[in-house]
């Protein structure tokens, strides 16, 4: 039997009217198109490419965001959460079937690019056309999976799918980062492109490549979500194999000393984006607490923030950039080796004040007051103290930047000890909090 | 059906359940009543396992709603407060979507409408538009969503909320067909008028708290004291004195033809206090008990509730 879910959109999205009219429309615009043209297959192939990625690409993800944010303002979300269907078939019931109607205007499109793709012997047009496909199922699964996040908080601008303008600026901003990465790496316009040292064929093989894994990678995304938003437990293994695949990834464009650092940075990147998008509830750690004195181990994983698992994987960087830095001189030795492992506590720190502000009785945006009070310590406070002469104050605010001076005020040993003196305090006042307020509730 | 133990759910700053544990039997209609933040659509959601608790755990036809809230949804129908349709599709669509993603085999689905359809009165609408449907009718859709795959058990949240009377008389009837077919029912509702007509336990719910949880067709204890309602066909004079020289009987609202009086005993003593009435020369026009509403249970729950805690 097919899929409910994908049905359901079929349903919704064809109509005898849309049927007819999606061709006709395109047909029009093609004829347009080819009677101004010199080259009429060159222009059909470049007007096909650029509909599809408005057609499939670009209201494709709208329509896929829509599949989400429709169910919890059309108040069905429930009935959805109360069905029996898995939660693979509910993903690709909604990735497909919502844009179905998207895909039968791109498939025309495609059709086009086919045919005059060969007429007109345009070069790579057969791995143009997968690429965009990867490319759209790749937007259209991260719009889901944005979504299916963001329905876990009560914003209304999430629920009515601010995720997506966020997932949008995401997938711009990673395509300019891969193009330009691989342009530094291989500068030469079609040359081939050289990946951890192996020649990994042409840069539109590696593009294509590099959207089918991206792809495949959102999907799992999508299908996790989904499996949380239909209280399936699922244990937290998913994120940081995405961070080590990233970390591989990027690595890949750079030398290979520079691994661990990529994957700090990535690591790192990724727990602040968790720690300030996941909620950090009283309560959660309440639960969590309890899960651990009962030892139910597999619903303490299956309820952790993920931002624990990309804070482990961090700190493993970070000591993996301390055991293989890649500059011998002794002096910058240590400095740059050390430098991950002081950030890394400092990351530990702003983690505490997160949560100190998460656990506070009846909390207004928590996420916003701790954003506001890092911002203030990393960078008001020691510039504050820098224009005043008070170099020491100021390294004691932030004891990372100023081991990049020439003339550093400390040594990376002293920042490591004031880290861990931030650490230290911002752990005791989150501990004293916990224990007073779950005193207090009883 | 349902067996619920040790259930603990915290809302920020609050417990919305408290250590709430109860057993809902197999067939029964349980009306889940307790004024409002008393917890009731709470405790339906984790029933639902639209929601997980702090702890406990939940049972739904001997499955861990918890552990397995994919299988359990098989065997129950749910219908929230704040329920939707897809207002572009058609009844019939609806009803074929709900019976395909709980399950039902291909074959099995337009006999499912059918019958769905003939039952919630529904059969002449089925190509209408669910988004033009009256509140009433949209109400129909959503029980028929909810209960299309015959599941053992149904979670009704608010089911008449917005109803004409006659829609309500309606509602209620078809839950007593649904519990007459077998099926176990869970409703929450504020109007208790309407849940008497069909209810045959009462589950009390009070800040997060089971009051009382009890089948309604007998007492709530075996000594319980139960009103009987004594009508004369004509006045006697003598009623009152007649009664109050009755040993362990209390009178109120005595009258020269009738009375109210609280009575302990079975039926037998019951059977007893009418043969010494008809002896004594009363004409008895009518001798029964006077049922206690889902209303009156209600607030003696809470009135002996809150006797207990000040």
């Amino acid at each position: 039997m097919m899929n409910p879910e994908f049905r359901r959109n079929l349903w919704l999205s064809f109509s005898t009217h849309r049927l007819i009219a999606m061709p006709a429309l395109l047909a029009l615009i093609f004829l347009t198109a080819a009677i101004t043209a010199v080259n009429v297959p060159l222009i059909l192939y470049n007007t096909a490419s650029i509909l599809f990625i408005l057609i499939a690409w670009g209201w494709g993800a709208l329509n896929a965001g829509a599949s989400i944010v429709d169910e919890f303002r059309e108040k069905t979300w429930d009935q959805q959460r109360m069905s029996a269907l898995g939660s693979w078939t509910m993903t690709w019931g909604k990735l497909f079937g919502a844009t179905a109607f998207n895909w039968y205007g791109g498939a025309i499109c495609l059709l086009v690019m086919v045919v005059c793709g060969t007429l007109s012997n345009r070069p790579n047009w057969v791995l143009e056309i997968p690429t965009l496909i990867a490319a759209s199922i790749l937007t259209h699964a991260m719009m889901i999976a944005s979504n299916l996040y963001a329905g876990r908080f009560d914003s209304n601008f999430f629920r009515r799918g601010g995720a997506a303008l966020i997932v949008l600026l995401f997938v711009v901003v990673g395509i300019g980062l891969q193009a330009t990465a691989m342009r530094i790496s291989n500068p030469e316009p079609g040359s081939t492109v050289v990946w951890w040292g192996m020649v990994v064929g042409d840069e539109n093989i590696f593009l294509l490549e590099s959207a089918l894994l991206f792809m495949v990678c959102a999907t799992i995304a999508a299908w996790r979500l989904m499996s949380n938003a239909l209280q399936i437990r699922t244990l937290p293994w998913a994120l940081p194999l995405f961070v080590l695949i990233l970390a591989v990834y990027c690595g890949g464009f750079a030398e290979k000393k520079w691994f661990s650092l990529i994957g700090f940075a990535i690591a790192a990147g990724f727990s602040y984006i968790m720690l300030l998008t996941e909620p950090n509830t009283l309560l959660l750690w309440n639960k969590l607490r309890l899960r651990l004195q009962t030892g139910d181990w597999r619903s303490l994983l299956a309820e952790l923030p993920l931002w624990t698992v990309t804070f482990l994987l961090t700190l493993v960087f970070a000591l993996a950039v301390m055991l293989t830095w890649p500059f011998a001189a002794p002096d910058t030795r240590a400095i740059g080796a050390l430098i991950p492992l002081v950030a890394t506590v400092l990351l530990l720190r702003d983690v505490c004040i997160v949560l100190f502000f998460s656990f506070a009785p009846n909390a207004r945006r928590p996420i916003a007051v701790a954003v506001l009070y890092i911002i203030v310590l990393n960078f008001l406070l020691p510039y504050f103290f820098e224009k005043l002469g008070l170099r020491a104050a100021a390294y004691f605010c932030d004891p990372v930047s100023d081991l990049f001076d020439t003339e550093p005020y400390g040594t990376v040993t002293l920042s490591l000890l004031i880290a861990s003196i931030h650490a230290a305090f911002m752990l005791g006042i989150v501990i004293w909090r916990f224990n007073k307020i779950r005193r207090q509730t009883g | 059906m349902i067996k619920i133990s040790r259930l603990i759910f915290d809302y920020p700053g609050r417990r919305a359940l408290d250590d709430v544990s109860l057993e809902v039997q197999a067939g029964s209609v349980t009306a889940l009543v307790g004024p409002n933040g008393a917890g009731k659509t709470t405790l339906m959601r984790c029933i639902a396992g639209l929601e997980t608790p702090l702890s406990g755990s939940i049972e739904v036809a001997g499955m861990d709603v918890i552990e397995e809230p994919r299988a359990v949804h098989r065997s129950m129908g749910y219908l929230s407060d704040f329920f939707g349709l897809y207002q572009e599709l058609t009844v019939a669509r609806c009803l074929e979507y709900a019976a395909a993603s709980q399950g039902l085999s291909a074959a099995a689905i337009p006999q499912a409408i059918r019958d769905t359809a003939r039952r919630l009165q529904l059969t002449d609408r089925l190509q209408q538009l669910s988004g033009s449907l009256s509140r009433g009718l949209r109400q129909r859709v959503a029980v028929g969503q909810a209960i299309i795959h015959q599941p053992k058990v149904l979670l009704l949240d608010e089911p008449a909320s917005g109803l004409d009377p006659e829609a309500r008389s309606e509602l209620a009837a078809l839950f007593r067909q649904l519990q007459a077919d077998g099926m176990t029912l869970l409703v929450s509702s504020h109007i208790l008028a309407e849940l008497d007509e069909y209810s045959t336990h009462l589950l009390v719910l009070r800040d997060g708290r089971v009051l009382e949880n009890r089948a309604l067709s007998v007492p709530a204890h075996a000594d319980e004291v139960r009103i009987l309602a004594l009508q004369l066909a004509a006045p006697d004079a003598r009623l009152a004195g007649w009664l109050k020289a009755q040993p362990g009987l209390v009178c109120e609202d005595v009258e020269h033809d009738r009375a109210e009086i609280h009575f302990r005993g079975d039926a037998t003593a019951q059977a007893g206090l009418l043969v010494a009435l008809v002896q004594a020369g009363f004409a008895v026009s009518s001798f029964a008990e006077h049922k206690e509403s889902l209303q009156q249970s209600y607030l003696r729950s809470v009135a002996a509730h809150l006797e207990k805690t000040s």
